[in-house]
């Protein structure tokens, strides 16, 4: 079992892009608190045999379609939103530096 | 205020009405995020059918709808800035049919909350009374319906998040069957259990409504092939020979006995028009799982759909010293405490090591919850029961995470309705102190015929087709 201390949130948050101050670890305390209590609801009830369902229904409404152009996003409307621009292309600090 | 109100005003006039009721309800709902610029599609509308469904009728649009050329925040600072270079495949449609956008309004944020207090914006208010919340996710648009700026409005539901708003706020509140519309150019939020749905005043607005925004579209792989049908035309409030069950486990936990009693009083006005009124029941102790197993898959499904908010391609980006400092930045200050929360929340149950004991779990039991909410309808043609056990908290009440049974089942059994995929709508079945309480009714999939036909009877019933409220500043 794991322990929820300032340490493992931090790791949790890391891992999506993330962080977390002192005052936030104190709340995700209480809400993993709150949030075993549920899991140990999920306990009482045996799935052995069940599926997890990932979607309402089974039937399929997507196909395999010929691979044509659609829905074209122009390099100007793909760049419209990005803070930085250089070049046509998005800009980001160096990465190999 | 409903659809075909005000045809004899100027498009024009109607439209700068409407703007100018956002604007004077501004103040006291703080429901907008975002006034909407008008001329250029009355220009456009010049091009349209002057046939259209709504040809000429202002709309408000949730804010996590795309709009080509107009912000569109989702209510979080990450997309403060954020302005779509198209549209949603639903505005595409409205405007096909003649609709004039009119505001973006104000959501939980990304949709993740019920309260609609966790919005960049602020608090939304309640018209009835601005102590309280609106509800959410989908507040703005609902209290606008419900103070009468415009007929129509649009939201999202993934956890009751259209239906909820709607009881607190007094109006109609749809989620049609999973697929039924689009979700192209929608921010998602947990796309297993995300739907498009709106709010109007009256049932022939609400088929109006699905008649317009329904039907396939490539884009959503969701989307299904079944065609649109006439809900309007088709409409038909006979009850005789249909089979209505009341579902028991949620009307035991409700402690307010006048919220009870209008349920009870209610179905005893469908059995005079000829129903047959069946109490119905689904395992106890997995109606106490709804809220947990949601928020397991909402929560893991919302980290892994908004790992591309990170400041780099769109939205404020925060300065940082190398791409993984930039989006960490972004992130950390773009989106609030509450929304971090969750997403480490859903980061948790997606490690390998919870996968099985929490996500696969909950899966698990969503499919066992959807087995036995199907049994039920092999005896019943709607599946009814109040759509919340309280009136619109005051503000400082509205808790989203606590854990007594009536918030655990009476307070999230309307999440069945996005587990299933079914059609789902609340309507407006009285007041308790002045303040509205709704009925959610729920159907077989794609059986929203059937669904407006039944809401047709219980409006009837309670005579609250097109009631809005004055809002007192």
């Amino acid at each position: 079992m794991e322990t929820f201390d300032k340490e493992y949130f931090q790791k949790l948050a890391g891992g999506i892009m993330l962080d977390v101050n002192d005052e936030e670890v104190e709340d995700l305390k209480q809400e993993f608190a709150i949030l075993t209590s549920q899991i140990q609801l999920f306990d009482k009830v045996d799935t052995e045999g069940v599926e997890p369902m990932i979607y309402p229904f089974e039937e399929e409404t997507h196909f395999l379609r010929e691979d044509v152009v659609d829905h074209v996003l122009s390099q100007q409307d793909a760049l419209k939103n990005a803070k930085s621009v250089r070049a046509g292309h998005v800009h980001v600090p160096k990465v190999v530096k | 205020m409903r659809l075909s109100d005000q045809k004899d005003i100027e498009i024009r006039e109607r439209c700068e009405q409407a703007l100018a009721r956002l604007h004077a309800l501004q103040p006291s709902l703080n429901a907008v995020v975002t006034f909407c610029d008008i001329d250029e599609q009355l220009e456009a509308l010049k091009e349209k059918d002057p046939n259209g469904k709504l040809y000429g009728v202002p709309i408000v649009l949730k804010d996590n709808v795309s709009t080509k050329g107009i912000r569109t925040t989702a209510s979080s600072r990450i997309l403060d800035n954020y302005v779509p270079v198209y549209d949603a495949c639903i505005v595409e449609r409205l405007k096909a049919e003649g609709a004039i956008i009119v505001a973006k309004a104000s959501m939980d944020e990304l949709g993740m909350g019920g309260t609609n207090k966790n919005a960049y914006t602020g608090k939304v208010n309640n018209p009835y009374d601005t102590r309280r919340i609106s509800g959410g996710s989908s507040g703005g648009s609902a209290v606008l319906v419900a103070a009468g700026a415009t007929a129509v409005s649009i939201g999202t539901d993934t956890g009751d998040s259209v239906r909820k708003p709607a009881a607190y706020n007094g109006i109609i509140g749809v989620k049609p069957t999973y697929g039924r519309i689009s979700r192209y150019g929608i921010i998602p939020y947990a796309s297993s259990l995300d739907h498009v749905g709106y709010f109007t005043t009256n049932v022939e607005d609400a088929c109006t409504m699905l008649e317009v925004l329904a039907g396939r579209d490539d884009r959503d792989m969701t989307s299904s092939l079944r065609p649109v049908e006439a809900y309007r035309d088709h409409l038909n409030s006979d009850l005789r020979g249909k089979v209505i069950g009341v579902l028991e486990n949620v009307q035991e936990v409700i402690r307010d006995q006048a919220i009870r009693d209008n349920v009870e009083a209610l179905c005893e006005k469908l059995a005079a028009r000829g129903a047959q009124i069946r109490r119905v029941r689904m395992p106890q102790e997995l109606m106490e799982t709804i809220l947990p197993v949601y928020l397991t898959i909402a929560n893991a499904e919302a980290t892994a759909n908004h790992s591309n908010l990170d400041g780099i391609r769109f939205g404020m980006r925060e300065d940082g010293e190398s791409v993984e400092e930039v989006m960490k930045n972004s992130r950390t200050k773009g989106f609030s405490a509450y929304v971090r929360k969750r997403f480490i929340i859903g980061s948790y149950s997606l490690f390998v090591e919870n996968q099985d004991k929490l996500f696969r779990k909950a899966q698990k039991i969503r499919r066992m919850l959807v087995d036995h909410y199907r049994a039920l309808f092999a005896e019943c043609d709607c599946i009814l029961a109040s759509a919340a056990p309280t009136v619109a908290p005051l503000e400082d009440e509205a808790s989203d995470e606590a854990l007594g049974k009536e918030h655990l089942v009476a307070d999230n059994h309307m999440q069945l309705g996005n587990f299933s995929g079914y059609p789902s709508m609340t309507l407006p079945s009285g007041f308790v102190d002045g303040l509205p309480i709704g009925v959610n009714i729920t159907c077989r999939p794609f059986e929203e015929q059937m669904m407006f036909d039944i809401a047709k009877a219980i409006e009837e019933e309670t005579g609250l087709a097109d009631h809005t409220v004055e809002v007192k500043a």
